[in-house]
């Protein structure tokens, strides 16, 4: 039994790591209260151009007070289908009914975007999943999908605001820096970041960011990093590393910018628990 | 309203795919060692159901050569030089596609040759399961795909800037190709009559820094948990199959080009590069994908 000890020590050790991120709850903001007005959420497909012969779900979510002659703030979310889910870490669309009602945040139209995946010709034949090609890849294509693509689309039935300023993007892991890419190539468009557990790693280049961030022109941008203590250490890199990197390089560079680090794993649950605050400082002013 | 993706949705997003460093490949204190030297421009590099490896010396050579698996090198097929890509089909036919006479080409087990085409460009091929063949023509641009009537058709143009090396999923609905006067990996999805579609820049090598644009990709392979390998200037790259790099092998002989990849051996266990005039292997804790099998999902990789 000589590996006992050991095998004794890893289980305490996970134990540990499993409670902590556990700890982090959806708080009362993230549930349905009585009196609060309820949003309205549709779910919809979409086959790009863009990504050829993608094809994914995404969500639109409505808030009840919207009125269509006032163009709504915009936020988008990558992995949508987490987010918009009833049960999730985040619940969006219940935290948004609580968070407009309360004058928290200003009236925001949510749009929940899935990755695309290109499903198989054959049945038993696996789809091309796309995920990573679009999130952690350093280009514009993500954010032209959503301007040329996404934005008319949900624009058909939508009055949406065509101010950066009010247009937020928001995402986990891969959908974090797909966030951050998104406003840094088109601050015209996007303006303001949420990551949570962000991979700023080398996944596909992602990594030089806090390099490139220093020597580059300041942007228009506010990012909110959220990073936990116990994310990803793997062959792309480290995580909370790179987030701190993220972290250092933003404030050098004199950016709006805020790290939240906590004792997480590489899961939604502290980004999810702390989401009314997250929302309330990216939209700070802006009611 | 029904989601399409609801197979998907079910998975956390963030359990898609696990991680695959090179540790889950290589084996620790083992190295490249030589199979066969003494030839000028070793490729074409394949297997069989056995894990016999057969290749060509495209420069130097006149046969089809085969190595069998007490490591003995004889010529499998005499008298043909100038073969820049070989594979195995279901058939139990062997595939060529002679550069030289600019041609693509079968044998059958012992030798007669049969004319697919002629006056074509072919650079190396890819024979699925049914008996679609798919060639690059690295000088045009092109991917063909001889189907198994014998028809030939373009299925690709002008996507690719250098179509070189070529493989396929392992359940053989996506059909990759390495670009080697670019810097990705190219897939497309295989339709149900045998035409491509859906192209897309899916993995990016890694470039040497004196040509930060071109990787000189070039011949491919995939493994059993749908990992892909492709040989290029700056060594062996392994992608996930999400097309996430997974890490780059050196070449065991960095002064001469790496040009094809194939598991053999002993269980389809040993990677094979051809690297200039000299094959070499090394012992993995992985396995190749056989096309001229049916069809299979990717094996789920260690912990």
């Amino acid at each position: 039994m000589k590996f006992a000890p050991f095998a004794a020590l890893l289980l305490l050790g996970s134990a540990f790591l499993h409670a902590a991120d556990e700890d982090y709850k959806p708080g009362p903001e993230a549930e349905k209260k009585e009196g609060v007005p309820e949003g309205k959420v549709t779910q919809h497909q979409w086959t790009s151009k863009i990504f050829p012969g993608t094809v994914r779900d995404y969500w639109i979510y409505v808030p009840a007070q919207y009125k269509k002659d006032t163009p709504a703030n915009v936020m988008v979310f990558q992995d949508g289908g987490g987010f918009v889910r009833e049960k999730g870490a985040f619940r969006a669309p219940t935290v948004f009914d609580n968070l407009i009602h309360a004058g928290d945040i200003p009236v925001t139209i949510g749009i929940f975007i899935n990755p695309g995946v290109v499903p198989s010709a054959k049945e038993g034949q696996q789809s091309r999943k796309n995920r990573s090609f679009e999130y952690d890849t350093l280009s514009d294509q993500y954010a032209r999908f959503l301007l040329e693509e996404i934005l008319p689309e949900v624009s058909k039935s939508y009055s949406l605001t065509d101010d950066p300023e009010k247009r937020a993007i928001c995402g986990n892991s891969s959908g974090g820096i797909c966030a951050f890419t998104v406003a840094w190539e088109r601050p015209d468009a996007f303006r303001k970041v949420v990551s949570h557990i962000g991979s700023f790693t080398n996944i596909r280049g992602g990594h030089v960011y806090p390099a490139v961030i220093r020597k580059a022109d300041k942007k228009p941008l506010r990012v909110f990093l959220q990073e936990g203590e116990n994310d990803l250490d793997n062959l792309h890199g480290n995580w909370p590393l790179a987030n701190k990197q993220m972290a250092e390089s933003l404030k050098f560079a004199g950016y709006d910018y805020t790290l939240v680090m906590g004792t997480g794993r590489h899961s939604g649950r502290h980004g999810g628990a702390i989401f009314p605050d997250t929302l309330r400082w990216i939209w700070r002013d802006a009611k | 309203m029904k989601s399409i993706l609801s197979l998907l949705l079910a998975l956390p997003a963030l359990a898609i795919c696990q991680d695959m460093p090179l540790s889950q490949i290589l084996i620790d204190g083992d190295d490249w060692e030589v199979v066969t030297e003494g030839h000028e421009f070793t490729d074409g590099l394949s297997t069989d159901a056995e894990g016999n490896l057969y290749f060509s010396d495209v420069k130097g050579g006149d046969a089809v050569y085969k190595v069998d698996l007490a490591g003995k090198t004889s010529k499998f097929i005499k008298d043909a030089p100038g073969i820049s890509g070989l594979q195995w089909g279901a058939d139990g036919r062997l595939y060529a596609c002679v550069a030289r006479e600019q041609r693509v080409v079968s044998f059958s087990k012992d030798g007669v040759e049969k004319e697919l085409v002629k006056e074509v460009r072919p650079n190396d091929l890819v024979v699925t399961h049914d008996g679609n063949l798919y060639f690059t023509m690295t000088p045009t641009k092109e991917i063909r795909r001889i189907d198994p009537d014998g028809k030939m058709t373009v299925v690709s143009e002008g996507v690719v800037n250098k179509p070189n090396g070529i493989t396929l999923s392992r359940d053989q609905g996506t059909l990759a190709v390495s670009d080697h006067g670019g810097k990705y990996v190219w897939a497309f999805r295989i339709e149900k009559d045998g035409t491509l579609s859906a192209p897309g820049n899916y993995m990016t090598m890694r470039t040497p820094a004196s040509k930060p644009e071109i990787a000189s990709g070039d011949g491919m392979a995939t493994d059993v948990h749908g990992r892909y390998y492709v040989t290029s200037a700056e060594g062996l790259q392994m992608f996930d199959p999400t097309g996430r790099m997974g890490g780059v092998i050196a070449k065991p002989d960095k002064d001469n080009h790496l040009v094809s990849v194939c598991f053999a051996g002993k269980g389809h266990a040993y990677l094979h590069v051809a690297n200039g005039g000299i094959i070499y292997r090394r012992k993995t804790k992985t396995r190749g994908a056989l096309f001229f099998e049916e069809p299979k999902s990717n094996e789920a990789p260690p912990k």
